[in-house]
């Protein structure tokens, strides 16, 4: 029984993390129209500078208030993702979907390096923060708080972003910018702004993500590449440019994830991807996608 | 089984392999030529070209492997950066490196072997860890004729089938089936009443030979061992926490982890807060097979930290063999951190080339051919910072004493290292199968000539 909470509550962080990056994803997809290869990247990226920063600040702040450092990793990455957006991807928003692939590829490859430059490839921790918190017995069986409380970070994001494109201001200028960009643009919207601060946000999810990881497990080159491939798989499930497919998607990837790992692993990766094809044969756009 | 007991058993099984435990016992197999290197033999023959002998290494430079290829890379330039210091090889050819990143996948490791040989026209090619690389190299420089030393991926099946008659392919570190051994006969030694045993471990060719070996060797030794639950992550992984929830729920005495690089931390995290350590023993193959400070003081102590049964730098001891001593100040002054396996094995084939064509120099007079080097390399010996080193003709696999230790928290260092009195050094003999011990597909079909060994030749304990 405790096996099966704690297997539970596994598969609902991993579904938390997993929601942030595709949420992320299909955030950009849905306004931009761009396939951000990138974009574990910057998940990557969120991950080191919150743990570089709290290693920072670790000797002279107590651990309990080391958590303001946990948004660190975020900021960072919407900072620099809307740096990248306006410089680099807006030349390619007319291409066709290839240069499109090509240049966010090989922009993976140029961050996935400057991080290796900037930090070396010792993994980085922040493991201080999961101690603070303590540990909660399951049926006898430790289990750390911290993995509860970025759960309800995870359900905080997921709220926050919908009440954010669905009840503000700027939500409606998205949505439009996302539904018809030319008539947005004639009707007098900063389309370019819209672009920018988009790309941020969806760059900002993935980096929160990667903050929220780290003093779980730990950052170490190559993070961002494995975490992608599983994104994808995501929003393919819940349909490239949906919130709610990027939720629906994520505790599902998560839940057959933890399923087929406590039971039958050599499956673990073809029951995703067969999951994966067989919604894209019966509903092509998945299960949330706009019909095209 | 009480104290005695355990002790009696323990000692058994250190006997049986002729294995010593303890720091004494190491270091003891060695030509005994102390004093740093190198040690400069007779003046070279001959007229000696020039010009720079050009090397090419693939390790990994990007990625969660790095780990282990950074450390390589800066053992391969700190043997280049001595050896040129002295005026090069045979004190006339410099050595120029032509480095790339074996994260590129097979296939680009493939063409980039191809490039160098074809286009930069290399000498030499070192390198590789990943034993997906090695069989996939391996027949191709036999093809090109281009001399190659492995430093790792150290894979059976390379010499097994892959390249079953080795002309150009050598492999300077201990065959990976050493690796699963090394690690349950230091489970068995130190926790000889284990008997149900989980596993996990990366989901390709070295997680399953990690598991195959070290569970037959455990049958073998223990008697009526039950696998009571297997873990196959894809490599990458860091989200362990549904794994190890499996594993707690299986209630194992022992635990198999072959899990390595900057998966091996987030494991070691993650199983730390999930109480893991706690409730079993832990055997692994590689936790300090990466830069030694990679691995931080919350690693728990007394888990069985293997070195890819190949090599520590606090092993051989200062005292038993200095030329580790002046290896690891050497490499700490060039690098400023500690050498890793890895670091020793791309060291030392640098070396080991240079030692072969000397010899060869002083038989044949002028720049040898590749001939005369690979004859010189067939059989050699080298007395490198791990040990004594030797190459097998038969199969050109390199083999030396197989060492492992349980991991605890020393003053002077700000990782883990060893506890001296817990380290298990292993004659390699013991190991490994002899030469000529027929590969899989000669008269049987198992997955590598030492598992037929180990099935055919080792003694059964009652359960």
């Amino acid at each position: 029984m405790e096996i099966l909470v704690i297997q539970v509550l596994n598969s609902l962080f991993y579904a938390a993390v997993l929601f942030l990056i595709a949420a992320g994803l299909s955030l950009i997809f849905g306004v931009m129209g761009i396939v951000n290869m990138a974009h574990g990247s910057f998940y990557a990226l969120g991950a080191y500078v919150t743990a570089w920063s709290v290693a920072a600040a670790a000797a002279v702040i107590p651990p309990a208030a080391l958590f303001i450092f946990l948004p660190l990793g975020a900021i960072a990455a919407a900072v620099i993702g809307m740096a990248i957006e306006p410089s680099l991807l807006r030349r390619f928003y007319r291409r066709p979907e290839e240069y499109q692939l090509l240049v966010t590829f090989g922009l993976l490859l140029v961050l996935e390096d400057t991080i290796r430059l900037v930090w070396g490839g010792t993994p980085r921790t922040a493991s201080g923060l999961v101690d603070s918190l303590g540990l909660l017995q399951i049926g006898g069986l430790p289990y750390p708080v911290y993995n509860l409380a970025m759960i309800g970070v995870g359900i905080a994001a997921a709220l926050g972003l919908w009440a954010f494109v669905y009840r503000t201001k700027f939500g409606v200028l998205l949505r439009a910018t996302a539904q018809d960009r030319r008539m947005a643009a004639a009707l007098g919207i900063d389309v370019g702004r819209i672009y920018s601060l988009a790309f941020g946000l969806g760059c900002f999810m993935a980096g929160l993500a990667g903050a929220i990881v780290v003093p779980s497990q730990a950052a170490v080159l190559g993070m961002g590449v494995e975490v992608i491939v599983l994104s994808f798989v995501v929003v393919v499930i819940g349909g490239l440019g949906s919130l709610e497919g990027a939720l629906v998607g994520a505790l599902i990837v998560s839940a057959l994830r933890t399923i087929t790992i406590q039971f039958w692993e050599e499956i673990e990766l073809a029951a995703l991807y067969l999951i994966a094809a067989i919604v894209l044969l019966i509903l092509p756009t998945g299960l949330f996608g706009k019909k095209a | 089984m009480d104290k005695d007991e355990i002790q009696q058993e323990r000692r058994g099984f250190l006997k049986q392999f002729g294995a010593t435990m303890g720091a004494a016992g190491l270091g003891a197999a060695g030509l005994g030529v102390a004093g740093s290197r190198p040690v400069h033999a007779a003046a070279p023959k001959g007229s000696i070209p020039n010009r720079p002998v050009k090397v090419g290494h693939i390790t990994f430079l990007t990625g969660a492997a790095e780990l282990l290829g950074g450390p390589g890379q800066r053992g391969h330039i700190l043997a280049q950066e001595e050896i040129n210091a002295q005026g090069g090889l045979l004190g006339k050819r410099k050595i120029e490196t032509i480095f790339a990143d074996e994260a590129a996948g097979t296939d680009s490791n493939v063409k980039e072997l191809r490039r160098m040989k074809l286009s930069e026209k290399i000498d030499l090619f070192t390198g590789v860890i990943s034993s997906g690389n090695t069989p996939a190299l391996g027949p191709v420089a036999e093809e090109l004729r281009v001399l190659t030393l492995f430093n790792d991926g150290c894979t059976d099946f390379l010499f097994d089938k892959a390249v079953p008659n080795p002309k150009y392919t050598f492999r300077a570190t201990n065959i990976q089936s050493a690796d699963g051994v090394t690690a349950a006969i230091g489970a068995a030694t130190h926790w000889p009443k284990v008997r149900r045993i989980a596993s996990i471990q990366p989901d390709y060719s070295y997680g399953r030979n990690v598991f195959e070996h070290a569970a037959l060797a455990l049958g073998k030794m223990l008697g009526g061992i039950e696998v009571v639950s297997e873990s196959w992550p894809k490599l990458g992984t860091t989200d362990f926490t549904s794994h190890i929830t499996k594993i707690l729920s299986a209630k194992p005495d022992l635990l198999l982890v072959g899990v390595w690089g900057g998966d091996y931390v987030a494991f070691y995290k993650q199983a730390l807060r999930y109480g893991l350590f706690d409730k079993m023993k832990v055997a692994t193959t590689l936790a300090f097979g990466g830069y030694p400070h990679a691995i931080g003081k919350d690693h728990p102590e007394g888990v069985l930290a293997g070195v890819h049964a190949n090599y520590h730098f606090l092993y051989p001891s200062a005292e038993r063999w200095p030329i580790n001593k002046s290896f690891v100040e050497r490499y700490h002054k060039r690098w400023n951190e500690y050498p890793s396996f890895e670091a020793d094995g791309a060291y030392t084939s640098l070396y080991l080339y240079k030692q072969a064509v000397e010899k060869a120099n002083q038989l044949v007079g002028g720049w040898p051919e590749d001939e005369a080097i690979i004859t010189m390399l067939e059989g050699a010996g080298i007395d490198s910072p791990a040990g004594y080193l030797y190459i097998r003709a038969d199969n050109h696999q390199g083999y030396k004493d197989a060492v492992t230790g349980l991991s605890k928290n020393l003053p002077g260092y700000d990782f883990p290292v060893w506890d001296p009195a817990s380290v298990v050094s292993i004659p390699i003999r013991s190991i490994t199968a002899p030469p000529n011990w027929p590969k899989p597909g000669q008269g049987h079909n198992e997955s590598t000539a030492a598992a037929d060994w180990i099935k055919k030749t080792w003694p059964q304990a009652k359960a």
